[in-house]
């Protein structure tokens, strides 16, 4: 590709294929005029079984490391409001937050959500947005099924491993 | 965003109990620093919130703040060693400060530019002090400039430049250190004994460093093998006013870690503890210090000489022998400073009424060559009595975790002057007790009962050949 052009989609998504499997924590590409910033966080899926490199090497005086408990639901010690639906009781499984931000149910201001409860989604479907210090990740269900309820509210602000949503997972 | 409040109205706020309008500090650290920086926050009436792993979650520290938010998994590199994790808590929290601690973030000038533009303070230095002292280079340059003495060192040209090479290593003399300009802490350092290993090593150390600091340059300097470590407590007010609060003496060391740190420093002559403090407060003022800061020095056993090591550009994890030796209270007075308040230290002279000293109880085994462990703490007593201090987040029922450095407590022991010192952290020492897994403990006592130690002034090179004779006479 050239260095004068902006990038195509394909482009990206050929870029972060190329650097998924590699050892980084963040990287920064500039195509043309547009600069790209990519994130890559260890132990998003399993809270802490898979680390990367520069993780490694700082437990490596303690191998093998241990896998932290998985998705834990940690709560916040002072009274922070509670998300709304407690008339409903969550079924199925849940979907944490793989990182720290602010989560969005829809693409922009005044779009459509994502998805709505009820509806139902493949492993890969997006059902929100984390935004991190202006870095937006898409959130994906991880399962197929259908999701039952939100737990975090449109542009909420979420913790490491806090619920955002339910879902009744398709019998296989 | 809160803005900042005036001094009078936070002491309004403290006495309205009803609407929780304090500022909110964000402490992105863990272990005993950060019960130590919670502590600080409810002393000058802020709300702390701590910024937590998961496995950090529910930890002592946790339990002290008002709030806690989980930043990532339990790996510090998924977690505390992530800039804009700790920067997106701060805010969600809608903190007005961050306290970095040490080690993690505390030097980062990334962490600090991202609050910047959120509008957050980092309590700690602007961001191009960060990068002026955080490599050897610049420092070495901006002390030279300051007017501070630094070791006789020189830059290399060319690696591969047999002969320029040996010619500068004569120069300097033998034996000498090769240090990477960007390395930083005791990272990028050879020791080198005669010119064949020079040119052997040079071009070695080139390579590392480019692979470690993305930079190859290399400088040679002057070793000091029998050298005392000590530095200076400094606090500036960022706009190149200084306060200094004495000195540390920190050369009981194993491979460059400080095991017990003392203020003052023992046996200093007017003269070297003038120069040390002299050069310490002109390398603040050139640098316009903002807050709390160390400035390190080798201090010669054999000669006057007295060089630059380096700046910690944070609060230190053996702060509190300066804070009991002259009754501050130095991380009370970084959050005031960050709140745009007056960080209300006194000026104090160059010597305390008073000596302290402090262990570093560590979670590793001494009789295995300090391998670190993790496990549940099953029992702990600490010791009681006149100017004894404990600095920990360890308690029985604690599972001392596997992720992260092996610091437990610090033990810290005030009196009257070095002697009744000495005296009473051996007794302090004696009377702890950490069961459940190995800690430095048996070292300790070991070292607090070396006529060396006792006498003082013992150089960085002292521990190692001790304590392994010691060992080796424990085994056979």
């Amino acid at each position: 590709m050239s260095a004068d052009t902006n990038p195509s989609w394909q482009d990206l998504l050929d870029l972060v294929t190329q650097l998924n499997d590699s050892n980084y924590e963040s990287a920064s590409v500039q195509f043309g005029n547009v600069s790209v910033r990519l994130s890559n966080v260890a132990g998003f899926q399993d809270g802490g079984a898979a680390v990367s490199a520069p993780v490694a090497a700082l437990a490596a005086l303690a191998a093998p490391v241990a896998a932290a408990p998985v998705g834990i639901a940690v709560t916040p010690l002072a009274a922070a409001p509670v998300a709304a639906p407690a008339a409903v009781v969550p079924v199925g499984d849940r979907i944490d937050a793989p990182m720290i931000g602010v989560f969005y149910r829809r693409p922009s201001p005044g779009a459509p959500a994502f998805i709505e409860p009820g509806d139902h989604v493949e492993a890969d479907t997006t059902i929100g947005i984390i935004e991190i210090m202006k870095l937006m990740n898409p959130i994906t269900a991880g399962k197929a099924g259908v999701i039952t309820v939100f737990l975090a509210e449109d542009a909420a602000a979420v913790e490491f491993g806090q619920g955002l949503a339910m879902i009744t997972v398709d019998a296989s | 965003m809160s803005s900042i409040p005036t001094p009078d109205a936070l002491a309004t706020e403290l006495k309205e109990d009803a609407a929780d309008t304090r500022p909110v500090i964000l402490i992105a650290n863990r272990g005993e620093i950060a019960v130590r920086i919670i502590a600080a926050a409810k002393r000058i009436g802020a709300s702390p919130v701590l910024a937590a792993s998961v496995i950090d979650a529910d930890s002592p520290a946790a339990r002290m703040a008002d709030r806690v938010v989980v930043i990532g998994a339990s790996p510090a590199g998924a977690s505390y060693l992530r800039p804009e994790q700790v920067a997106q808590a701060a805010v969600n929290v809608g903190a007005a400060a961050v306290h970095p601690g040490y080690g993690f973030l505390s030097e980062q000038p990334h962490l600090a530019e991202l609050l910047a533009e959120e509008g957050i303070a980092f309590v700690g230095p602007r961001p191009e002090t960060l990068r002026a002292v955080g490599d050897k280079g610049s420092a070495r340059k901006v002390a030279i400039a300051a007017n501070v003495p630094v070791a006789a060192g020189v830059e290399i040209d060319d690696v591969d430049d047999v002969q320029a090479l040996v010619a500068l290593g004569n120069g300097i003399g033998y034996p000498l250190l090769i240090k990477a300009i960007h390395g930083g802490g005791g990272r990028g350092i050879r020791l080198v004994e005669n010119s064949e290993q020079l040119a052997v090593l040079v071009p070695q150390a080139a390579a590392e460093a480019l692979g470690a600091f993305g930079n190859g340059a290399l400088y040679l300097e002057r070793y000091y093998g029998s050298a005392r470590h000590v530095e200076v407590q400094v606090f500036g007010d960022g706009e190149g006013g200084v306060q200094i609060f004495g000195d540390r003496d920190c050369s009981v060391q194993r491979r460059h870690q400080k095991l017990i740190e003392e203020c003052p420093a023992p046996g200093l002559t007017d003269v070297r503890r003038k120069i040390l403090h002299d050069a310490s407060r002109a390398l603040v003022i050139a640098l316009k210090y903002r807050g709390a800061g160390t400035v390190e020095f080798l201090v010669d056993t054999l000669s006057d000489d007295v060089v630059f090591l380096e700046v910690n550009a944070r609060i230190q994890v053996e702060h509190p022998v300066t804070e009991e030796a002259f009754g501050v209270d130095l991380v009370a007075a970084q959050l005031r400073l960050a709140l745009g308040l007056d960080p209300e230290l006194p000026d104090v002279p160059p010597v305390p009424p008073a000596t302290v000293i402090e262990l570093r109880l560590n979670a590793e085994d001494p009789n295995e060559d300090f391998r670190p462990n993790s496990g549940d703490i099953t029992a702990v007593s600490w010791p009681r009595g006149p100017g004894i201090r404990v600095d920990t987040q360890i308690e029985a029922g604690y599972r001392f975790p596997l992720y992260y450095d092996s610091l437990m407590a610090k033990l810290i022991v005030r009196a009257h002057n070095r002697d009744a010192a000495v005296a009473a952290i051996a007794s302090a020492a004696a009377n702890t007790r950490i069961e459940g897994i190995k800690t430095t403990l048996p070292m300790h006592h070991f070292v607090l009962a070396h006529p060396d130690f006792i006498r003082g002034q013992v150089p960085t090179s002292w521990f190692a050949p001790v304590w392994e004779n010691h060992s080796n006479g424990a085994t056979s």
